[in-house]
C-alpha cells in the first residue's frame, strides 16, 4: 500500500511538473515562442504547378516556417517562425512574384 | 512509327539524365527550372528552360522534324504577355521564339541559321482546360507553320499533391503536312512535379507521348 502511494505521489509530480514551469513563463517569452499563422486568399491558383510556384516562393522567405495550400478555397496559409513577422505588403509582393494576385490577408497568433 | 518512338524515348532519356527540371506552361516561379518533351507523329523535341522572373524564361529547344526532315536546335525565350487571375481561373498569353541552326537529316546538305516566333494562350479553371498554340518556322532551307487547339475535362477534382487526371482532344493543323488536320484523344496525368500526356491519332495512326518535370 504504501509503495502504491509513493508511486501515485511520483506520478502525479511528473505530471505536474510541465505545468508548473509553464506556468512560469514570463510574458515576454510567450511572445517570443508565439507563432502566428497567415492566410492570403489568392485568384489565379487553379493547379499544382501554381501550388508549387507559391510553396518554393514562400519557402525562401526567412520568416516562414511552413506553406501549406489550399487549391478549394484559393487560399495560401502560412505559419511563421516563432516571434517572427511578415506585413501584408510582404505577403502581397511574394504572392505578386509567385505570378498571382492578393485578394486579402488575416491573421491569427496561437 | 518505330523509329519516332525511338526517338522519342532516347530524347525523353536524354532528358532526363542531363537536366534535374520541367513544366506545363511555358514559364515558371522565379528560379524555377522546366524540362518539356513532347513526341507525336509529326515531331519529337526537349525544351529545357530556366525562369528567372514570373514573367520569362529562357533555354534550349530542340526538335526533330520528322514530317520534314530537319533538325533544329537553338535558344529559346519565352515571354508571358498577360495573366488574368479570377477566384476560379487563370488565363494566360505567351509569346515564344528561338535561334538557332537547322539541317536536313539524310543528306549532306550544310547547316542554316534557323528559328521561330509563336504565340499560345490558355485558360484553365480546376474543372476545365482550353488551350491554343501557333508557330511559324524557318529553317533556312524549309518554312513550315502549325497551330493546335486542346480542350479538356478534369473527371474528378483533387487536392494539391494528388494525383490529377485529365481527359483531353487536341485538333492540330499543319498546311504542310500529308493528313494536314488531325484530332488526337489523349490523357494527362499530373502528379507532384511530373505531368505525362499519352494519346493516339487515328487518322495517322501515331501516338502522342508528352512529359514535363518542374523544380
Amino acid at each position: 500500500m504504501k509503495h502504491h502511494s509513493i508511486a501515485a505521489l511520483a506520478l502525479a509530480f511528473t505530471l505536474a511538473t510541465p505545468v508548473a514551469f509553464a506556468d512560469q513563463d514570463t510574458p515576454s517569452e510567450t511572445a517570443a515562442t508565439a507563432q502566428t499563422m497567415v492566410t492570403a486568399k489568392v485568384n489565379g491558383m487553379v493547379c499544382d504547378f501554381c501550388a508549387r510556384a507559391v510553396t518554393k516562393v514562400f519557402g525562401k522567405e526567412e520568416a516562414v516556417d511552413t506553406v501549406h495550400v489550399d487549391l478549394d478555397r484559393g487560399e495560401i496559409h502560412v505559419t511563421l517562425k516563432a516571434g517572427a513577422d511578415l506585413s501584408d505588403d510582404r505577403v502581397g509582393e511574394l504572392v505578386k512574384k509567385s505570378g498571382y494576385d492578393l485578394v486579402s490577408v488575416e491573421r491569427e497568433t496561437a | 512509327m518505330q523509329r519516332i518512338l525511338f526517338a522519342g524515348l532516347a530524347l525523353a532519356i536524354g532528358g532526363a539524365i542531363s537536366s534535374p527540371s520541367a513544366e506545363a506552361r511555358p514559364v515558371s516561379y522565379p528560379g524555377g527550372w522546366t524540362v518539356m518533351q513532347q513526341n507525336n507523329g509529326d515531331f519529337s523535341s526537349i525544351h529545357a528552360h530556366w525562369s528567372p522572373t514570373a514573367k520569362d524564361s529562357i533555354g534550349l529547344y530542340s526538335e526533330r522534324n520528322w514530317q520534314t526532315d530537319w533538325h533544329f536546335t537553338g535558344i529559346q525565350y519565352n515571354r508571358l504577355v498577360k495573366r488574368w487571375n479570377t477566384s476560379n481561373s487563370q488565363a494566360n498569353l505567351y509569346l515564344k521564339t528561338a535561334l538557332g541552326q537547322a539541317d536536313p537529316f539524310g543528306d549532306e546538305a550544310e547547316t542554316e541559321a534557323a528559328g521561330f516566333i509563336g504565340i499560345g494562350a490558355d485558360w484553365e479553371t480546376r474543372r476545365w482546360f482550353v488551350s491554343y498554340e501557333g508557330r511559324a518556322y524557318d529553317v533556312g532551307f524549309s518554312q513550315d507553320a502549325r497551330q493546335s487547339a486542346r480542350i479538356g475535362v478534369a473527371p474528378y477534382l483533387g487536392d494539391y499533391g494528388d494525383l490529377h487526371t485529365w481527359l483531353m482532344l487536341e485538333v492540330q493543323n499543319r498546311p504542310e503536312a500529308e493528313t494536314p488536320t488531325v484530332v488526337t484523344p489523349l490523357v494527362r496525368f499530373f502528379y507532384d512535379v511530373q505531368l505525362l500526356e499519352i494519346g493516339y491519332t487515328p487518322e495517322t495512326e501515331e501516338f502522342l507521348l508528352n512529359w514535363i518535370v518542374r523544380y
